[in-house]
């Protein structure tokens, strides 16, 4: 007799079940709804009771996440993870091999399998079955399948089994995939993010604001925080968070930022670290090192928060703290250029016009002087002769009348003179040193008590411990007098004028700077750059040597004014003086 | 009494004699120079109780005048006269003995005469 091979049979019913499988995994349905279904069909047309789903994560363990109905059993299998290996569970999975099991023959080790004394749930069945859910090359879970209406589990429903099992590792695979899949998406999302913002942003601090807060919401984080080392740069503010941060995180966050500078290396604290109150909330934080070619700039934190016991941080968002930490490094120093590269602009512009406008001076001054003085002459002539005209002469009223006129308008044009001189001689500093909010004082009390500024209100926001500044005082008071006159004709009456003083660093230098803000609605944007120009003016009665007079002293100060003109609302005067002016003092 | 001998020193004719007539006024002796070559020959031959210079003239101007009187006489009495009023300050350095800006208005210059002729 030939050896033949017994091949089991299969039923229409089974080929009926099969066929259902292969649509439903087939079908448009989402992941879950797929497994739940075939989940379904396994209780009701194979009658297992129990149908229960264990996934494989990552970390190799197995968890029960699907189930065909809620049940007892589910919830109680539900609580534990068991790794690959482990049990019949994670033999199954290790083996890649179906367990089956009749109540006869259950090994004693079958005891272990659900991690707890589960008799009363599992004593009424008598057959288990436990099915790699698998492809060629990886497991994905295990299914297990438990009957009280079975005998035994027949070869043919052996083979069927095994094919669902076969054909639901597909359905996980893909699941797999479409995760791995998302996560890769919602990473190059935020990596592309990271990138616009570090292209788009020039200024640090919005720079730092933008990368917390898009890798936060990324990651889903409790807080990310960005903290800037001191010694490396100095903004308004060194640190940049987003989430909030838990006040009973903060010293364990801090303590991990300074070990995370000192070692230069990523540094992770997971859960609650010895000594901190065993209620508090439980946390993981990761820190990364922001490092540049030299230096470290600073660091990044992560932090999860969360009920579970070994709260860790995650391979994805170590990479995503370390990957942020490098577009911070190289952020920084481009947005540090940026800024250094528009600062040097500025200044180049600013030296620009101020030595055009120092030419334009000169010129202009020299070519007064020439005129004032060949002016001066034929006005003491014709002054002086006509006084002696007038006295050797008699005169009736009227001629006299004629001959003060004449000599009045000499000696207007004399004083004119002057002035236009005093504006284009450059006379020598009488350096002393003073204080400057000591000098805004006393020009206060000269100006206020007049009638017309009766209902302007000063606001005095000097700033404390101002350090004395070496200058010509007279000169000074002449131009903060010039300027606060200024600000309160402008304000005709009402408004509130505000003198500010503060030490300043501009451009590799200290300044004093005193600025002086009036309310007084603006100077006009066409007659902005002419303001410091001689004899320009808007006043009925102005000369239009003030501003300029004052220009050039503060100029021979090596300091200069600042205009900040907001039309239609008011204008403020900033003037800086070098804080250390190597010219001579008055005693030296 | 002999009336106080003054020599004023200006390239201005007009300014030369509204100033020789006002101070011929007040009693003085005037004499006149148009520059500072003119005035040292008039200061070699001569002595004047004041000299009243101008500053800035063609040929020689007043502050070499001055140098040049001062060496010839360092106690002659010397006002600089200008129209400039920005050297004022400097005319203690160049030996000077006052400093006028030119004005219709003549009361300075005949005030600073009187003190420097009283010392």
């Amino acid at each position: 007799m030939p050896h033949s091979i017994v091949k089991p049979q299969m039923s229409m019913d089974s080929v009926n079940i099969l066929g259902k499988v292969i649509e439903i995994s087939h079908s448009n349905l989402e992941i879950a709804s797929r497994i739940e279904a075939i989940l379904n069909m396994l209780a009701h047309d194979m009658r297992f009771e129990e149908a229960i789903l264990y996934t494989l994560d990552k970390d190799k363990r197995l968890t029960c996440r699907f189930a065909a109905r809620p049940s007892r059993l589910f919830e109680n299998l539900n609580r534990y993870r068991c790794h690959v290996g482990e049990g019949v569970v994670g033999t199954v999975a290790q083996k890649r091999a179906p367990q089956f099991f009749t109540s006869r023959d259950v090994p004693p080790r079958f005891g272990c399998l659900f991690y707890a004394n589960l008799d009363g749930l599992t004593d009424r069945f008598r057959v288990f079955s436990f099915l790699p859910l698998s492809d060629d090359s990886f497991i994905y879970g295990v299914l297990l399948l438990c009957s009280s209406s079975k005998d035994a589990i027949l070869d043919s429903d052996k083979i069927i089994l095994s094919i669902i099992a076969r054909e639901m590792g597909g359905i996980l695979r893909t699941y797999d995939l479409l995760l791995s899949s998302k996560k890769r998406i919602s990473e190059l999302a935020t990596l592309s993010e990271l990138g616009r913002v570090l292209t788009s942003s020039t200024e640090p601090h919005l720079l730092l604001q933008n990368i917390a807060s898009i890798s936060a919401r990324s990651s889903n984080a409790a807080f990310i925080t960005i903290k800037l080392d001191h010694s490396f740069i100095r903004l308004e503010s060194q640190r940049f968070t987003f989430g909030e941060i838990d006040p009973a995180i903060e010293t364990p966050l801090r303590e991990l930022e300074s070990e995370c500078l000192r070692v230069r290396k990523a540094t992770a604290l997971a859960d609650q670290p010895p000594g901190s109150a065993p209620e508090g909330p439980r946390f993981a934080l990761y820190c990364a090192p922001i490092l540049s070619r030299e230096r470290t700039l600073g660091t990044i934190t992560l932090c999860r928060k969360g009920e579970q016991h070994q709260l860790s941080i995650e391979e994805d968002d170590q990479y995503l703290v370390s990957a942020v930490a490098n577009y911070i490094s190289s952020g920084l120093e481009t947005a540090f250029l940026n800024l250094k590269l528009r600062d040097v602009l500025k200044e180049l512009g600013d030296a620009q016009k101020r030595v055009i406008e120092h030419e334009k001076l000169r010129s202009l001054g020299e070519m007064t002087a020439n005129i004032a003085h060949e002016i001066r002459n034929p006005l003491v002539i014709i002054g002086g002769f006509t006084k002696r005209l007038a006295k050797q002469v008699q005169l009736d009223e009227k001629d006299n009348r004629y001959v003060e006129i004449i000599v009045g308008e000499v000696a207007r044009l004399e004083t004119i003179l002057d002035e236009v001189l005093n504006y284009v001689k450059d006379v020598p500093l009488l350096l002393e040193r003073c204080n400057l909010n000591v000098v805004l004082d006393e020009i206060l009390y000269l100006l206020t008590p007049d009638k017309n500024w009766e209902r302007v209100s000063v606001t005095k926001r000097y700033a404390q411990d101002l350090p004395s500044i070496v200058c010509d005082v007279n000169q000074i008071k002449q131009v903060f007098i010039n300027i606060v006159l200024n600000a309160l004709q402008a304000m005709a009456g009402t408004g509130t004028m505000v003198l500010r003083t503060e030490q300043v660093f501009r451009q590799g230098r200290e300044f004093i700077a005193v600025s002086v803000s009036d309310t007084g609605g603006g100077i006009d944007p066409s007659a902005l750059d002419n303001i410091f120009n001689p004899f320009f003016t808007t006043k009925e009665k102005g000369s239009g040597l003030g501003l300029p007079i004052s220009n050039k002293i503060v100029m021979h100060h090596s300091g200069h004014i600042e205009v900040r003109n907001v039309a239609g609302e008011g204008v403020t005067f900033i003037v800086y003086l070098p804080l250390n002016n190597q010219r001579p003092t008055k005693e030296g | 009494m002999e009336p106080a001998k003054i020599l004023i020193v200006d390239d201005e004719e007009h300014i030369r004699l509204l100033f020789k007539e006002e101070l011929e006024d007040d009693g003085y002796a005037v004499e006149l120079a148009s520059n500072g070559v003119e005035a040292l020959e008039k200061f070699r031959g001569s002595q004047y109780d004041l000299v009243v210079l101008d500053i800035k003239m063609p040929g020689m101007d007043g502050i070499q005048a001055l140098t040049e009187i001062k060496k010839i006489n360092k106690d002659q009495p010397v006002i600089l006269c200008s129209a400039y009023g920005e050297f004022k300050q400097d005319f203690a350095s160049w030996a000077s003995d006052g400093y006028i800006v030119k004005s219709a208005d003549t009361r300075e210059l005949k005030e600073t005469i009187k003190r420097i002729l009283a010392a």
